[in-house]
């Protein structure tokens, strides 16, 4: 089963910028999923695209090139995900951001879920009856 | 072609949702085209061995891009590259590993891994430390 590991928005501006004081640490851990992947261990970095809005993640940007460069994958905010991000918002009260990444949790395969975040309350909120771990940065 | 415009023409071509396919002349070791069969067939390891194989392609292939994308980022920013302790933390983290939470404990299996086995995967780390960890019998 594939390890996922979840972007949220301040883990990929602190990936975009060197002089972000969280930029080491989210590097480390592009780093150990990079060497996870050389290994043959399956594992993949997605970000909600309603996180790479709020991020101002534009890939067409120069200034995003180093993250577009590392392989996470969009997670797109389809018909389907918008109607459940809709619910978790309106249950939750959190961001729209925030609700995308609970969709994007809670329709994960099966298989161990890793989110990088900022504020691992509202990630464990919208996480609903999914067991994640929290990587807190 | 340079090795930068390599890596983004990889990645450019990785990244896309082209779904069309085409048929190719790649030779293989029998045994190893056999193994691949057998597997398929007898573990459901994938739905077919050319699915197999293509998962395998890209999970290199994104591992190498990852990979270069790293290294240049590193000659560019020393000071982001992570050492052996940044690294056994990030796997820590992503883990929910019950050590994550003492950064000290990990940094300092580290250093006494790398003081003998300077090639320790951040995985060989954790392990020790986690032996370490453990009440003496």
């Amino acid at each position: 089963m594939t390890h996922l590991v979840v972007l949220d928005c301040e883990a990929v501006q602190a990936l975009r910028d060197p002089g972000h004081p969280k930029h080491h640490r989210v590097v480390s851990q592009a780093q150990v999923v990079a060497s996870r992947k050389r290994r043959a261990v399956a594992i993949r970095v997605v970000v909600p695209t309603a996180v790479r809005v709020e991020a101002g993640w534009d890939r067409t940007s120069p200034a995003w090139v180093f993250p577009n460069r590392l392989q996470i994958a969009d997670s797109p905010l389809d018909t389907a995900s918008a109607n459940a991000a809709a619910g978790i918002r309106d249950r939750t009260g959190v961001s729209v951001a925030d609700s995308h990444m609970g969709t994007v949790i809670q329709s994960a395969p099966d298989g161990k879920i890793t989110v990088v975040t900022s504020d691992p309350g509202d990630m464990r909120l919208v996480a609903g009856d999914r067991n994640i771990t929290v990587a807190a940065i | 072609m340079e090795r930068q415009t390599a890596i983004e023409r990889i990645s450019e071509l990785l990244d896309d949702g082209e779904l069309e396919t085409s048929n190719t002349s790649m030779r293989i070791p029998t045994a190893l085209r056999d193994a691949a069969a057998l597997a398929v067939k007898e573990l459901g390891i994938a739905s077919s061995a050319t699915t197999l194989t293509t998962a395998a392609l890209r999970a290199t292939l994104e591992a190498v891009v990852m990979q270069a994308a790293l290294d240049d980022h590193y000659e560019l920013h020393p000071q982001t590259r992570p050492d052996l302790g940044d690294l056994v933390i990030a796997a820590a983290e992503l883990d929910g590993h019950p050590l994550a939470g003492q950064p000290g404990r990990l940094r300092q299996a580290a250093t006494e891994i790398a003081a003998n086995h300077p090639d320790a995967s951040p995985d060989d780390v954790l392990l020790w430390a986690e032996a370490r960890a453990l009440p003496a019998a």
